[in-house]
């Protein structure tokens, strides 16, 4: 296998809910150790991309590979190995922080999982919410508790849809650097959002969606080879496609 | 507050409409409709076998359990209802952040619930029987009469819960001590005074002969109740700092000779740290059975009481097939998408969870076999209930999948339910009441129940969960 090649495959996948294409004929490829950004305005298919990838739903058409396994035919086994954070961060009510990551150490298999857990609570400082039931947590620190339950057992291959959006300014930064650091590592990342300004500064390549199409796919080297901001891009490439 | 009022009817509207498409769920009281209305014709059949005063009493007692099963599914739920279909898009929920007291939201919230269940299950029932009415030769008054009586029926069930489930979230000991009392003023007329304590039913009473006063006390009856509950209400969530102890390990450890330790740890964490596994043990399964005891026990006039008591042993099965759904209502698939948990490991999962809590009816039955006097039927009793109930559940599974309890009103997955359950209950029946220990041939209800689940967990498997 190439180096860079073969971490996510996508070809020609299609989604459709009733009348509604949510994403409609996408082929894409993320190799190893990329920190991939999936930009696009809201509705345009973002996270039933992420969905499709993690065998969450199936495709209407075409197939994905992800870590050489088939989504469709091994939605589980892809779970095994990647990371998710949904776009909902929805940890079960009646769990507390550490009581979650402890199921989902459980369900993982994760050895040491206490200790991993004792370290991100340092990390993402929210040491004083271990024994709070995850209902009466707040919006921030069920995020801090979806990332942590994303990262805990190193996977891989994280999906995470929009893991930044209620963080603080300073929590972001935080998070940004691991991400960074994280790819550093060999490890790669296929990230959702729709603030620009975060795939400029972390992201390697992109990919940008409109009503379910994929307008482009680059790198951000590029852009900034041709001094363009990716805000500019966006907006000129999603005008000039929904024109098309 | 009216506004909210229409708001939160919307919501409630769109909430469901989505789920199946706005056909498939107006469709519903339609088919209420169509039931009423065909089993009006077997009406002047019943007259024959049945004393005239009691097919009155069935069908008030029969809405009164579904004020009173309505009432414990929605308020008891509330807080996880709220969750479910989204913190973000429920009005109610939202609601808080609006400039009004939770005494209104609360009551709105309970006004909303009525209407539309009175719209969705009470009106096209009384419709039904209303058009049916000059076939068979009732005059359309007493179908009016009718639709008032048990619309109180209806609406007593659901504010005696309404209360009664204030009153438990306020204080356990009040509500025991208010149960026991009403349970022992209850026996003291009944069995000690002799007095037939079915008849002082206001709405019935109200049925049998047209008052003002009587029907001054029998809208007293739904009103105080509801009235109190909105004074006694509070919010839910003044402990929010309450820390917990670390349960999932070693309950997990505890748990291992389950398929999956640590989602059935969850199941039975889930069920005690809502209150639910009380509550709801309380409100959707022994108060609806007692009501239905009390119901047979009318039929015990005319069929033998062995008879009663395995046509009880069936229906506990089937109310104890609902305990599925205090299993599925914390959270939905979406909450285990991003854990390497596939929805048959799941569904085995809590179908395992099931049979622990089939431990309930299981005890149920067995006591009240011995405490009527039944012990030969014992056996056949005990079979029917699990059997019944391990049944109905497949079926259920096959259907609905994880998500029984909203499923549930789409017309299809209603119709086959009650085709599926129907035709098997009404078989036992006959059977039980040929010789109580065919009944016990109910074991093999198993085999179809075995095929349902195994079907139901590639249905659900290539099937994209709703999500709310
Ligand atoms: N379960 C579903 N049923 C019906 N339609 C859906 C469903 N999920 C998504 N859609 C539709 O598919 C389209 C794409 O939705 P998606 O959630 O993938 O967008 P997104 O890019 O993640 O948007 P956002 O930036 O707002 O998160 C939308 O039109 C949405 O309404
Ligand atoms: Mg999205």
């Amino acid at each position: 296998m190439d180096e860079k090649q073969g971490v996510i495959g996508a070809a020609g996948l299609v989604k459709e809910f009733g009348d509604v294409i949510a994403v409609d004929n996408i082929s894409l490829s993320v190799g190893e150790g990329e920190l991939f950004g999936l930009l696009g305005p809201n509705g345009s298919g973002k996270t039933t991309m992420i969905k499709l990838l993690t065998g969450q739903v199936r495709p209407t058409a075409g197939s994905a590979v992800v870590l050489g396994l088939d989504v469709t035919k091994d939605p589980v086994g892809v779970r095994k190995k990647v990371g998710i954070i949904p776009e909902q961060e929805t940890p079960p009510s009646f769990l507390t922080a550490t009581e979650y990551l402890d199921f989902v150490g459980e369900v993982r298999h994760i050895t040491g999982v206490r200790k991993k857990a004792d370290w991100w609570f340092d990390f993402l400082d929210f040491n004083d919410k271990r024994d709070v039931l995850c209902k009466d947590l707040s919006r921030g620190t069920r995020q801090k508790l979806m990332f942590t339950q994303a990262f805990i057992h190193e996977p891989a291959l994280a999906l995470i849809d929009e893991p930044l959006i209620n963080f603080d300014p300073i929590m972001q930064r935080k998070v940004k650097d691991y991400l960074t650091e994280y790819v550093r590592r060999g490890n790669t990342i296929f990230i959702s959002t729709h603030i620009l300004e975060i795939a400029e500064e972390i992201c390697s390549k992109f990919a940008i969606l409109h009503k379910g199409k994929l307008l482009h796919t680059g790198t951000v080297a590029e852009l900034k080879g041709r001094d363009q901001h990716l805000g500019e891009f966006f907006l000129s490439l999603v005008e000039t496609g929904a024109h098309a | 507050m009216l506004k909210l009022f229409v708001n939160m009817m919307k919501e409630e509207w769109r909430v469901h409409s989505t789920m199946f498409g706005s056909l498939s769920f107006a469709l519903f009281p339609v088919m209420i409709f169509g039931i009423a209305f065909m089993g009006s014709f077997l009406l002047p059949l019943f007259r024959t076998v049945v004393p005239p005063g009691y097919l009155s009493i069935i069908i008030h007692a029969i809405f009164l359990l579904l004020g009173i099963m309505v009432g414990g599914f929605g308020l008891l739920g509330m807080e996880v209802m709220n969750r479910r279909f989204g913190q973000a898009s429920l009005l109610s929920y939202s609601a808080r952040s609006l400039p009004i007291s939770e005494q209104e939201i609360f009551c709105t919230f309970v006004v909303k619930d009525t209407v539309y269940y009175l719209v969705l299950w009470v009106v096209p029932f009384v419709a039904g029987f209303a058009i049916a009415s000059p076939f068979i030769s009732v005059p359309l008054s007493l179908s009016l009469l009718l639709f008032l009586t048990l619309t109180l029926s209806f609406l007593t069930g659901l504010a005696l819960i309404f209360f009664l489930s204030t009153v438990y979230a306020r204080s356990k000991r009040v509500f025991a001590a208010l149960f026991v009392t009403l349970l022992t003023g209850w026996a003291a007329l009944y069995l000690v005074a002799g007095i037939n304590t079915v008849a002082l039913f206001p709405p019935l009473q109200l049925f049998h002969a047209f008052s003002y006063d009587m029907l001054l006390a029998a809208c007293a009856v739904v009103i105080i109740p509801s009235a109190i509950a909105v004074a006694l209400f509070t919010s839910e969530y003044t402990d929010t700092t309450k820390r917990f102890k670390n349960a999932i390990v070693p309950l997990t450890k505890k748990l291992s000779f389950f398929p999956y330790p640590p989602l059935a740890a969850k199941d039975l964490i889930d069920l005690l740290r809502s209150g639910s596994f009380i509550g709801q043990t309380l409100f959707s399964f022994l108060i609806p059975l007692w009501l239905l005891w009390f119901l047979l026990s009318v039929l015990g006039r005319f069929i033998p009481p062995g008879d009663v008591l395995l046509l009880f042993a069936i229906l506990t099965g089937v109310i104890a097939s609902t305990m599925y759904t205090w299993l599925t209502m914390f959270d939905t698939f979406s909450s285990y998408t991003c854990l390497p948990v596939g929805v048959p490991a799941l569904l085995e999962s809590k179908i395992c969870s099931f049979a622990v809590l089939q431990a309930i009816p299981a005890a149920f039955i067995v006591l009240v076999t011995i405490a009527s006097g039944g012990v030969a039927y014992l056996v056949p009793a005990f079979v029917l209930c699990l059997s019944v109930s391990f049944y109905a559940l497949a079926v259920t599974i096959w259907l609905t999948g994880l998500s029984p309890s909203v499923l549930v009103y789409d017309v299809k997955v209603l119709f086959l339910y009650l085709i599926l359950v129907g035709i098997a209950v009404l078989a036992l029946i006959a059977l039980a009441f040929v010789n109580p220990y065919y009944a016990t041939g109910s074991v093999l209800l198993f085999l179809p129940a075995w095929l349902l689940v195994k079907a139901g967990f590639t249905k659900w498997e290539i099937q994209d969960q709703p999500m709310f």
